[in-house]
């Protein structure tokens, strides 16, 4: 069956990425709820599409989602196979038809009128993937380190443990806000320093909105980084980092470059 | 090829997943997109628990992070939940296998 009669009479077509190439590319029933993957051609560019209704992917079911994004995901990683990087679309972008025009027709002047900007894009994500980098630090040995560190908060903590008990009390809560202070200073320190080093190893960067972790975790940096796939000088940068007592970090990837094209 | 991988590498959760694929990529224009009006595509009160591994098994779609989580016993894994910029309270709750 040829791609254009399969898309034919859809209502609308899920996008999951645009890349460079050319012909018919057929993926299978890899796309959300088994649909079948195929592509549609404007020019160099191919969208990477299954014929869907005109409504959106939507259930309280978190089962149902997990399994719809996990298969976002696999269709853009096939096709990353297939054509080298990719540009990736966000979840549950659906192309629906103009009145007098279909989804198919939509989603090629989409690509026209982008066609510049995506050609852009790709010459210059070509062979580079991106990474996640989450630098987190653990608050108990951090605070020990810096009360040892520091003559002031040393003294203060060998203090609590000769006076009375009424007395000890208050000035261990003396002691906590000190400690908490300096520990917001540190991590402004850390978190400057560690992104100066990551930035220096690779092409581009994005900071994203820290997390809150549990297990007496926090997260101090959590970036998402560009880099020629390959490349080693990040993981030994962040090897590097972890010698930092209370310091770890988590790496991920390589990801398409969802935080590299710009929306 | 892949860098050289760090001492500590993770293998990514859904909560790395849905970072990506909810707040980032391309979008489409407005008047493309199948969308409910002003609310963001994913519904309002959405929860996505992470499956257990065996679900993700169900599925068939173990990929990255299965073998990693799959090695780290239940009880070390640690709970991530998070709040949406818009106050949405996402709630999603993510397994992190973390290593030393």
């Amino acid at each position: 069956m040829a791609a254009n009669s399969i898309a034919a009479t859809s209502e609308g077509l899920y996008v999951y990425c645009v890349a460079r190439g050319d012909g018919h590319h057929l993926f299978g029933p890899i796309g959300l709820d088994r649909q079948l993957v195929y592509t549609v051609g404007g020019g160099d560019l191919r969208a990477v599409v299954h014929n869907c209704q005109a409504q959106p992917y939507q259930s309280q079911d978190p089962q149902v989602v997990q399994g719809w994004v996990v298969a976002h995901q696999n269709v853009v990683r096939a096709a990353t196979e297939a054509f080298g990087t990719v540009l990736p679309m966000a979840f549950d972008m659906i192309v629906r038809g103009a009145p007098g025009g279909g989804a198919v027709a939509a989603l090629r002047d989409w690509l026209d009128e982008k066609r510049e900007r995506f050609a852009r894009l790709l010459d210059r994500l070509a062979g580079k993937a991106e990474y996640g980098v989450q630098v987190l630090w653990d608050r108990e040995v951090i605070a020990a380190a810096l009360v040892e560190s520091d003559e002031a908060l040393r003294g203060m903590r060998d203090e609590t443990k000769t006076k009375p008990k009424g007395l000890a009390h208050l000035l261990q809560q003396k002691l906590a806000k000190a400690v908490r202070a300096a520990m917001e200073k540190q991590a402004d320190l850390f978190a400057q320093d560690f992104y100066a080093r990551i930035r220096r190893c690779v092409e581009d960067i994005r900071v994203d909105k820290l997390k809150k972790v549990d297990g007496g975790k926090q997260m101090l940096l959590n970036l998402s980084c560009l880099m020629q796939q390959g490349s080693g000088e990040l993981g030994r940068v962040l090897d590097e980092l972890q010698q930092t007592k209370g310091i770890s970090v988590r790496f991920t990837g390589p990801w398409p470059p969802y935080s590299f094209v710009g929306g | 090829m892949q860098p050289e991988l760090p001492k500590a590498y993770h293998r990514a959760t859904l909560v790395d997943l849905l970072d990506r694929v909810l707040d980032k990529g391309l979008f489409l224009r407005a008047d493309l997109v199948i969308s409910l009006a002003g609310i963001p595509l994913i519904g309002a009160t959405l929860s996505v628990a992470v499956a257990g591994t065996e679900t993700m098994v169900r599925y068939g779609m173990l990929s990255d992070w299965d073998e990693a989580i799959r090695a780290v016993p239940p009880e070390q894994r640690q709970l991530l939940r998070e709040r949406r910029p818009n106050g949405l309270l996402l709630g999603s709750q993510a397994e992190i296998a973390t290593t030393a």
